[in-house]
């Protein structure tokens, strides 16, 4: 009874996992290599019909590269926006400290439904305030479209996305500050060392381990992100912001092919398991250092 | 003993506590999107309903339009879904072919209750041999033209492209001197595929142009109507700038905002705009006028097809109260229930003949208008997959050839190549 006390503990934690995730990652799979209409429910086995037809479609090219930017580019806009803010939050007074970080932590506790619509009034060309503010500083005419051109709207989502992302990357970045050894300064101080200098040799050594998790968790949920997408453009103007996850909709939702929708999901979840992976080296990694 | 009689009995009560109350028949009514007004005398009609059916019990859901296909399609292919719904009438296409709608005219008095509707609305819930529904509100897209501007301007509503193109050059204006462009011709939808789609597809009708064959097996973007009527809008926002430059991230509230805010002189619009227009901007009027035709076929903008969409209620196939969800649906689309929607704005048309030739329809001012239109529209081919063509490639190319990504003749040619490709089952 001992020996299987702990086993019959963890059985209802196992069975709602198998049930809750396990079951339709198989089923997804499984659909992945079937033509899975839903007016015609579940068809014939069909191979690597459903990948071939998804690597033979335009869209996915496009939506791999827009993705592949969205995550990097919205990643590396959050990590320069965590650490700057960081950075200066670290010289604030103790005490004014803890408000600041809740504050600044807004975005990350807002709904991206909700982040998103606001990002998307923000940026309106007619009623916006961003280009009330840039009218008014004589930079951009009133009614220049932001998410309505097709070369600037990823970037207006990868803003958005950055925004949300970074308060998560500021808290983690802070912790990394308050964990370098004041020593370190001290020393560097005593030889005469920059500001500029202390900054790019010890600072950023010290922060690189947690740089490369945080890397790692926007990859990661960048790459998966819908909502921020789907809100602001719908992978629009004419896919210029067509997005991985969004596409798995469109096939999924608007053909009504969910074997296609599985496969392409099934890609998605393979590119996330091999960051996950690495994720996970560099964290035991860390440990073992 | 004694243990046992108390174990019964607690079983018996644990047993009675869980069986459901008889409520008698139970009818679920899910209801798509409608404006406030619709939904509210929905409430009150089916609540005179069961006062008048004892024993009949209408449940009501409201559900985002947005997601109509995927809440129905899950539903219905899992064997669930509602008794009765109201649904786009091209779906009878998809949805009654695939046997999850029940065919109304099996019902015996179906064809004097078909006597009610206008025969083209009523035509329009037929796919094959079958009627799959009861016409709710129908829907001809017009051309909403800005009454303040125009006055202002002094220029009447346009009938031809060359009118059109012309009453958009000269609105397009700097209204305040800052050198800066502040309203526009016209405003177009493409943040939304469908709405944009639905918006484009009427010039492509009053051209002449169809979007395929009438035996279904061909898509005919690339007609030269069709081109004509792509070339018509790309002009307008490469050449003339009379187009709003943001169209591609503009939703229907974009499109509202500035039409009541004066930034837009004219947009593709039906019978739901002037409630919205009114919620927005009470007391703002505007011209309601035919999509134009191109310059030689004024000879038949009269009788020229603009697109038609429709509601329809239908019922489940599967539903277990056919008869009494035939009741309800009789109740809530007979001639005495469509006068709403000639008392009130509800934001469509109605479908009965008694309701559009009553005293009130006479005196409403774009009825006549719409109904005459309707007459002469043609809704998108029945076609299992022409929502998602028109979605996810019709859209997407027509946008590119009006912001000059690929000509008119290119975007046509390829959006007709890929849609055969869908259709033939080769994508």
């Amino acid at each position: 009874m001992k020996r299987s006390l702990p086993y019959l503990l963890l059985t209802p934690a196992l069975l709602f996992t198998a049930f809750v995730l396990c079951y339709p990652l198989a089923q997804n799979l499984v659909n992945s290599f079937r033509d899975v209409q839903m007016v015609r429910g579940a068809g014939a086995w069909t191979g690597l019909t459903n990948y071939r037809h998804v690597f033979a479609d335009r869209e996915f090219w496009l939506a791999l590269r827009n993705t592949a930017a969205y995550a990097l580019g919205g990643t590396l806009l959050a990590l320069a926006g965590g650490l700057a803010v960081a950075l200066l939050l670290e010289r604030l007074s103790a005490g004014t400290t803890p408000l600041m970080t809740s504050l600044l932590s807004l975005p990350w506790v807002i709904s991206p439904v909700v982040a998103g619509f606001a990002w998307k009034w923000i940026l309106n060309d007619h009623f916006g305030i961003l280009n009330a503010w840039l009218a008014g500083a004589g930079i951009a005419g009133p009614g220049t479209s932001w998410l309505g051109n097709p070369r600037t709207a990823l970037v207006c989502v990868m803003v958005a996305r950055a925004w949300q992302f970074y308060p998560f990357a500021m808290v983690m970045f802070l912790a990394g500050l308050e964990s370098i050894p004041s020593e370190q300064y001290e020393a560097a101080a005593v030889d005469g060392a920059s500001a500029v200098r202390r900054f790019l040799a010890i600072t950023i050594p010290n922060l690189r381990p947690v740089s490369s998790v945080l890397m790692l968790l926007g990859l990661i949920w960048s790459f998966n992100d819908f909502t921020m997408v789907f809100v602001m453009t719908r992978g629009g103007p004419i896919d210029a912001s067509m997005v991985l996850p969004v596409l798995v909709r469109e096939f999924s939702f608007v053909h009504f092919d969910f074997g296609k929708g599985s496969a392409l999901s099934i890609v998605i979840f393979a590119v996330l398991a091999l960051l996950s992976a690495i994720y996970l080296r560099v964290l035991t990694g860390r440990e073992r250092a | 003993m004694k243990p046992i009689i108390t174990a019964a009995a607690v079983l018996a009560l644990l047993v009675s506590s869980c069986a459901r109350k008889d409520q008698g028949v139970v009818l679920n009514d899910w209801n798509f999107g409608g404006r406030p007004r619709l939904m509210e005398w929905l409430r009150t009609r089916v609540a005179t309903f069961e006062a008048a059916h004892p024993g009949v019990h209408v449940v009501q859901s409201q559900k985002s339009w947005n997601m109509i296909r995927e809440i129905l399609y899950a539903d219905f292919s899992a064997g669930t879904g509602p008794d009765i719904v109201n649904v786009h009438a091209n779906y009878a296409a998809e949805f009654g072919g695939a046997g999850y709608y029940y065919p109304v005219n099996t019902f015996p008095d179906f064809e004097q209750v078909k006597r009610w509707y206008v025969p083209c609305m009523m035509e329009a819930t037929r796919y094959g041999d079958n009627y799959y529904g009861l016409p709710s509100s129908a829907i001809a897209f017009v051309l909403v033209c800005n009454k303040e501007l125009f006055d202002r301007e002094g220029i009447a509503p346009p009938r031809t492209w060359s009118e059109f193109r012309e009453a958009a050059r000269r609105l397009t204006k700097d209204t305040d001197g800052d050198g800066v462009v502040d309203q526009y011709g016209l405003v177009l939808m493409g943040g939304d595929r469908g709405g944009f789609a639905y918006r484009l597809v009427p010039f492509f009708f009053k051209a002449g142009a169809a979007v395929m064959t009438d035996d279904m097996k061909h898509v005919t973007f690339n007609t030269p109507g069709g081109i004509a009527a792509v070339r018509l809008m790309a002009d307008m926002y490469q050449v003339d700038h009379s187009v709003t430059p943001g169209f591609l991230a503009y939703t229907l509230t974009e499109v509202n905002d500035l039409f009541c805010s004066n930034r837009v002189a004219m947009s593709i619009e039906g019978p739901w705009f002037r409630g919205m227009v009114e919620d927005k901007s009470p007391g703002k009027k505007f011209y309601t006028v035919p999509v134009p035709v191109p310059d030689d076929r004024i000879g038949a903008a009269d009788t020229a097809a603009t697109l038609q969409d429709m509601v329809m209620y239908a019922i489940n196939a599967h539903t277990a109260h056919p008869r009494e969800a035939w009741e309800l649906l009789k109740y809530l689309r007979n001639e005495e229930a469509d006068m709403a929607w000639i008392r009130e704005d509800l934001g469509a048309t109605a479908t009965t003949r008694a309701a559009l030739a009553s005293p009130e329809a006479a005196a409403l001012d774009d009825l006549p208008l719409y109904v005459h239109e309707a007459a002469h529209a043609r809704p998108w081919p029945s076609h299992p997959k022409m929502i998602a063509i028109a979605y996810d490639i019709f859209a997407p190319y027509a946008e590119k050839a009006i912001v000059g990504e690929l000509s008119p003749e290119e975007a046509m040619d390829q959006a007709s190549r890929e849609a055969q490709e869908l259709i033939e089952g080769k994508r």
